[in-house]
C-alpha cells in the first residue's frame, strides 16, 4: 500500500496542475488564430484579439471601470452592513436574535436567479430597473452573507473591552468605535470587502436581469462571446476579466498581510 | 448605556435586505399562484404547478438539476476533504500553495466555462493528449461532455470550483483538529489512516456538511454554467424557468413562477435535512463526549 | 463622518446612474418628420440587439453611431442582449404597467418579431414616416412586406438581408455539390465529416429547409397549413433523402453537434470538411481573421438558397421614439448600408434601382475579400423563407423521423 505522505503528495501535485492547466491554456487561446485537430499547439497566432479588446467596441478602460466601480460600491456597503449586524448579535441581547442569525443565512438559500425573477417587477416599478442602484441591490443580496459571516468572526475576536475602556476615559461612543474599534476590525474589514468585491465582479445573470444591459460588466460582454464560439476572444475576455480580479485580490491580501504584521511588531 | 433600541438601529441595513428577499419570495410565489392583475389574472390556483409537473420537459429538467447538484455537491465534498488533509498533513494550511487552491474560488463561472471548452471539448486539449497517446484515433472515440444530457462539462466545471472551496471550508477546523487529537491518536500508535477515518474525518463532518449544503444549493440554482455548457433537451431546471420567463406570451409567467417555487421549496428543503442532520449529529458527539 | 461619507456616496452612485432622459414630448405618430428630427436631436437612443458579432459591434459604435451623431446629434448607445432577454424586459415593463421603458429600437426578426407584436410590445406602424423607406427601399419586395410570411404592417424595418451559404476547403475538398443528390455523393466520399447542427437550431433548421426546397419545390410551403401531417406528407420525399443521409455523416448521424457555432469549431479544426452558414461572407471574414484557410470558399445549390432579411422595431414603451426613428431611417440609407456592407460584409436592405449611378458604383467597387460569391450570384440564387408556422412543426418531425433513424 501507499504510503500515506507518498500519496497525499501527489493528491497536491494534481490539485496544483488541475488548477494550474486551464489558466495556461486560456492564455494560449487568447492569441491563438487556428488550432487545427490534433495539434497539441496552435498552428498560427493572431493579434486580432488584442486589437478588439484596445481598439474595439467595447472600450475596455469604461467597461473595467464600471465593473471596478460597482464591485466596490457593492463591497463597501456589503461589509458596512456586515460590520453593523455582527455588533448587534455580538455585542447586545435582544428579541428575535436567533431570527436574525438564521435570518442571514437566508440568501445563501434562495438561488440568485429565482430572487432576481422574483425581485424584477418589484425593481421596475420603483424605476430602479436599469440602474447601477437597482444592480447594486441585487448583488447586494448576493454578497451580505459571506460579509456578515467574516464580520461576526471578526468582531467577536476583537471584543467590545478596548471601546468600552475608551468610553470610561470619556470619549463619545462614535469616537470610541473610529478610534478604537475599526482600527482592529481593519483586517477584517478587507477581507469582507475583498469576498464583497469578488462576489459582486462575478454576478452575470442578475446583472443581466436587472441592469437590462445598461449596467455593463466584464461578465456581460464575455459571455456573448463564449455562446457565439468564438474562443479566442472567450479567451482574451477571460484573461482581462480573472486578471483584473486577482490584481484586486492580491492587493487587499497584501494590505491584511501589511496590517497584521504591523499588529505584531507593535 | 446600551439602549434597548440601539440593536434595532444597527441591524436597519440588514432588515432591508431582509424586506427584499421576502418581497421577492412573495412575488414567486403569489405569481406562481396565478395571481397577475397586469395580465387579467386574479384568481389564486394551484393549477400552474399541477400543470408543470405533466410537462415533460420540467420534469427532465428537475431531473437533470438534481442530478448535477447531487454529484457535483458529493464528488467535491469528498475530493475536498481529501484535498483539506493533504494541506494539513502536509503543512501547507498557511502560504503560497493555498493561495493557489484558493484561485479557483475567485475565479467567475463564466471563465470556468471557457476552461472547460477548452479542455473537454471533443477535440479539446485533453482529447488532443489521449489521441497523442493512442488511446482514442480519431475525436469521436472521445466522449462528449459538452452540449450532451450528461451534463458532463457542467459537473466538471462545478467541481473544479468547489473542491477548492470545500478544502477551504473546512480547513479551519480541521487543521486544528488534526494538530491536536489527530496527532495524539498517531502517538499512541494508531495508523495515519486510521486516525484519518476515525479521529479527523468524523470532528470535520459539521464543516464538510455545511459545505455540501453551499454547494448543493448553489449548482441546483446555477444558470451560467448549464446554460454555457449544457445542451437544448433537457434543460436545467433555473435555465427551463428563465426561458419560460422570457416567453413573449405573457400567460406563460406563472409557469415560469411555479418552477422557480420549486426551486425554492427543494431548496428550503435541503437547509432544513441540514438542519435536522447536524442537530443529529451533534447530539451525537455530545453524548460520545 | 459616517453620514457625510453615505452622502458622497449616494451623491457618487446618482451621477453614475445619471438617467439619459431625451427632452421629447412629441407625438411621433401625427409629427411631420421634420419635427421628429428636431424632436431627436441631442437625444440619447438605445439600440437592443444580440452582441455576439464583435465586427457588427465595432461598425454600430463606430460608424453608425459617429455619424447619427454628427448628422442628427443623437447618442447611440448600443446595448448587446439575446432577443429572448430583451422580450422579457419589455414583458416585464408590461407586466409593471410601466409607460416608459429603457429600450429604443430592437434587432427582431421572424416568430420573435410575430409573438412581440402580438402581445404588444411593440410600437408602430412607424416605417411610413421615414423618407428612406421611400427613397431606397423597394416597398413591394415580399421582404418588405412580409418578415417569415407574416405581415409586417409598418412594425419593422429591413436592417440587413442574409442568406444560406455552404463552403469548404479547396485543398481539403476539390468537389462543390450543386444539388442534393451531390451532395449524397460528396457525405459518401467524405464519410464521417460532414454533418449539420441539430435542430432547432437556426442554422441547421434552414439547410434542412433548403434540402426540403431542393427536393420538394418551394412554392408549395408559401401557402400551407400549419398542421404537423400536412407538413410531413409534403416533405416525405426530404425525410427520405436524409434519412439514407445518415450512415454517412458524423457520427453516423446518431447525433448532430448542438448548434452551428460548434460547427464552426468543428470545420476550422480540420474535424469536418464542409461547413454552412446564414451570414454569405463569413468565409471572407474567417479567412481575413485567420480561422480559415485562405483556400476555403464559399457555394450554393442550383436551385438557390433560402434568404431572409433581419430587422429593426421599436419597442412599445421606447422612451425615445423620435430619436429611434432617426437612427433606423438613417441606417436604412444607402450611405450606412454601404459601409455595412463593405465593414460587415452583409448584404445591404436598398433596392438596386432606387440608387443613384455614384451610389451604384459605390456598392460594385467594394471588396468582398476572398472566398466569397458576389451579391448578384447570391440574389440569383435566393429563395423565399417559409411561413414562421412551418418552422417549429418541421423541426418536430426532423426530430421524431430523421436524427438516429
Amino acid at each position: 500500500m501507499m504510503k500515506q505522505q507518498t500519496f497525499l503528495k501527489l493528491i497536491l501535485l494534481i490539485t496544483g496542475v488541475s488548477i494550474l492547466l486551464p489558466i495556461a491554456v486560456l492564455l494560449l487561446w487568447s492569441v491563438t488564430g487556428r488550432w487545427p485537430w490534433p495539434n497539441l499547439l496552435p498552428e498560427s497566432y493572431t493579434l486580432r484579439t488584442l486589437q478588439e479588446l484596445f481598439f474595439g467596441s467595447a472600450k475596455l478602460p469604461d467597461l473595467l471601470l464600471s465593473s471596478i466601480t460597482l464591485a466596490a460600491i457593492v463591497a463597501f456597503l456589503a461589509t458596512v452592513v456586515g460590520i453593523l449586524t455582527a455588533r448587534a448579535t455580538e455585542f447586545y441581547d435582544f428579541k428575535g436574535k436567533s431570527f436574525v442569525r438564521i435570518g442571514s443565512f437566508l440568501p445563501l438559500l434562495v438561488p440568485g436567479t429565482v430572487f432576481a425573477m422574483g425581485i424584477q417587477i418589484t425593481l421596475i416599478r420603483l424605476g430602479l430597473s436599469d440602474t447601477l442602484v437597482g444592480v447594486v441591490i441585487v448583488h447586494l443580496i448576493a454578497a451580505v452573507p459571506y460579509c456578515i459571516t467574516i464580520m461576526t468572526d471578526v468582531t467577536r475576536a476583537v471584543g467590545q473591552r478596548m471601546e468600552e475602556q475608551a468610553m470610561v476615559l470619556g470619549a463619545g461612543p462614535f469616537t470610541a468605535f473610529f478610534q478604537v474599534t475599526l482600527p482592529a476590525l481593519l483586517p477584517g474589514i478587507l477581507s469582507s470587502m475583498s469576498m464583497g468585491f469578488i462576489l459582486s465582479y462575478s454576478q452575470y445573470f442578475s446583472t443581466l436581469l436587472i441592469g437590462g444591459g445598461r449596467v455593463k460588466t466584464l461578465a456581460l460582454v464575455l459571455v456573448p462571446y463564449i455562446q457565439s464560439g468564438d474562443r479566442a476572444l472567450s479567451a482574451v475576455y477571460s484573461v482581462v476579466f480573472v486578471g483584473s480580479a486577482l490584481l484586486i485580490f492580491f492587493l487587499f491580501e497584501a494590505l491584511i498581510h501589511h496590517l497584521e504584521r504591523g499588529e505584531e511588531t507593535r | 448605556m446600551k439602549r434597548s433600541y440601539t440593536p434595532y438601529l444597527l441591524l436597519l441595513p440588514f432588515f432591508v435586505i431582509m424586506a427584499l428577499i421576502l418581497v421577492s419570495i412573495w412575488n414567486v410565489l403569489l405569481q406562481s399562484l396565478g395571481y397577475i392583475p397586469a395580465f387579467g389574472l386574479t384568481t389564486l390556483t394551484l393549477d400552474y404547478y399541477k400543470a408543470v409537473f405533466q410537462q415533460e420537459e420540467f420534469l427532465s429538467a428537475l431531473e437533470v438539476s438534481l442530478r448535477i447538484a447531487l454529484q457535483s455537491a458529493l464528488l467535491a465534498t469528498m475530493l475536498g476533504v481529501l484535498l483539506c488533509y493533504a494541506l494539513v498533513k502536509r503543512g501547507h494550511s498557511k502560504g503560497e500553495l493555498l493561495y493557489l487552491v484558493r484561485l479557483p474560488i475567485l475565479m467567475p463561472h463564466a471563465v470556468v466555462a471557457v476552461f472547460v471548452i477548452s479542455l473537454f471539448s471533443q477535440t479539446g486539449l485533453f482529447a488532443r493528449i489521449a489521441y497523442m497517446l493512442g488511446f482514442i484515433i480519431d475525436f469521436n472515440q472521445f466522449p462528449a461532455l459538452l452540449y450532451t444530457e450528461n451534463y458532463g462539462a457542467a459537473i466538471a466545471a462545478y467541481l473544479w470550483k468547489e473542491i477548492p472551496f470545500v478544502a477551504y471550508f473546512v480547513l479551519a477546523l480541521m487543521s486544528s483538529i488534526s494538530s491536536t487529537l489527530g496527532e495524539a491518536a498517531e502517538n499512541l500508535g494508531a495508523s495515519p489512516w486510521r486516525s484519518f477515518f476515525q479521529i479527523t474525518l468524523p470532528l470535520s463532518l459539521p464543516a464538510a456538511l455545511k459545505a455540501f449544503l453551499i454547494i448543493f444549493i448553489f449548482a441546483f440554482g446555477g444558470y451560467e454554467l448549464p446554460f454555457l455548457l449544457g445542451t437544448t433537451v433537457p434543460k436545467a431546471l433555473p435555465v427551463q424557468a428563465y426561458m419560460a420567463y422570457t416567453s413573449p406570451e405573457l400567460r406563460d409567467r406563472p409557469y415560469a413562477m411555479a418552477m422557480n417555487g420549486v426551486i425554492l421549496f427543494l431548496s428550503l428543503a435541503m437547509a432544513l435535512l441540514y438542519a435536522l442532520l447536524t442537530r443529529k449529529l451533534l447530539k451525537q458527539t455530545g453524548g460520545r463526549e | 463622518m459616517m453620514k457625510k461619507w453615505l452622502a458622497l456616496l449616494l451623491a457618487g452612485i446618482m451621477s453614475l446612474s445619471g438617467c439619459s432622459a431625451s427632452k421629447q414630448s412629441i407625438d411621433p405618430q401625427n409629427a411631420s418628420w421634420d419635427e421628429i428630427v428636431e424632436a431627436a436631436k441631442g437625444s440619447t437612443v438605445t439600440f437592443y440587439g444580440w452582441g455576439g458579432d464583435e465586427n457588427r459591434n465595432n461598425w454600430l459604435n463606430t460608424t453608425v453611431a459617429e455619424q447619427v451623431k454628427d448628422k442628427y446629434d443623437i447618442t447611440l448607445e448600443v446595448v448587446g442582449m439575446d432577443i429572448n432577454d430583451i422580450l422579457a424586459k419589455l414583458s416585464g415593463e408590461k407586466q409593471a404597467n410601466a409607460t416608459k421603458g429603457s429600450i429604443d429600437m430592437i434587432w427582431i426578426n421572424g416568430e420573435n418579431f410575430y409573438s412581440a407584436k402580438e402581445n404588444g410590445l411593440l410600437y408602430g406602424p412607424f416605417t411610413d414616416k421615414l423618407p428612406n423607406m421611400e427613397n431606397y427601399i423597394d416597398l413591394d419586395d415580399p421582404e418588405t412586406l412580409n418578415d417569415f410570411c407574416m405581415p409586417i404592417d409598418g412594425y419593422e424595418a429591413p436592417y440587413a438581408k442574409a442568406q444560406m451559404v455552404l463552403f469548404n476547403d479547396s485543398a481539403v475538398t476539390p468537389e462543390t455539390p450543386a444539388n442534393a443528390a451531390e451532395f449524397m455523393e460528396f457525405c459518401k466520399k467524405y464519410e464521417g465529416k460532414v454533418t449539420y447542427p441539430a435542430l432547432p437550431d437556426f442554422t441547421g433548421s434552414a439547410f434542412v429547409r433548403n434540402i426540403i426546397y431542393d427536393l420538394c419545390g418551394w412554392e408549395q410551403f408559401q401557402t400551407m397549413e400549419a398542421d404537423y401531417d400536412t407538413v410531413k406528407t409534403a416533405i416525405e420525399p426530404a425525410l427520405d433523402y436524409l434519412r439514407q443521409l445518415n450512415p454517412y455523416l458524423w457520427n453516423q448521424g446518431k447525433s448532430f453537434p448542438e448548434s452551428s457555432t460548434k460547427v464552426d469549431a468543428m470545420f476550422a479544426d480540420g474535424e469536418v470538411v464542409m461547413n454552412m452558414s446564414y451570414s454569405p461572407f463569413s468565409v471572407a471574414t474567417g479567412i481575413d481573421q485567420g480561422i480559415y484557410t485562405d483556400t476555403t470558399r464559399t457555394f450554393v445549390f442550383d436551385n438557390g438558397t433560402i434568404g431572409n432579411t433581419n430587422y429593426m422595431a421599436i419597442a412599445y414603451d421606447a422612451p425615445n421614439k423620435a430619436g429611434a426613428m432617426v437612427v433606423i431611417n438613417e441606417i436604412i440609407s444607402a450611405d450606412i448600408q454601404l459601409t455595412q456592407y463593405a465593414q460587415l460584409k452583409e448584404l445591404p436592405v436598398v433596392a438596386t434601382d432606387k440608387l443613384s449611378a455614384d451610389e451604384k458604383a459605390a456598392f460594385g467597387a467594394v471588396d468582398l475579400g476572398q472566398g466569397v460569391l458576389s451579391q448578384a450570384e447570391l440574389l440569383a440564387h435566393r429563395l423565399p423563407e417559409m411561413p414562421a408556422s412551418l418552422v417549429p412543426i418541421i423541426e418536430e418531425i426532423w426530430l421524431n423521423e430523421v436524427v438516429g433513424k
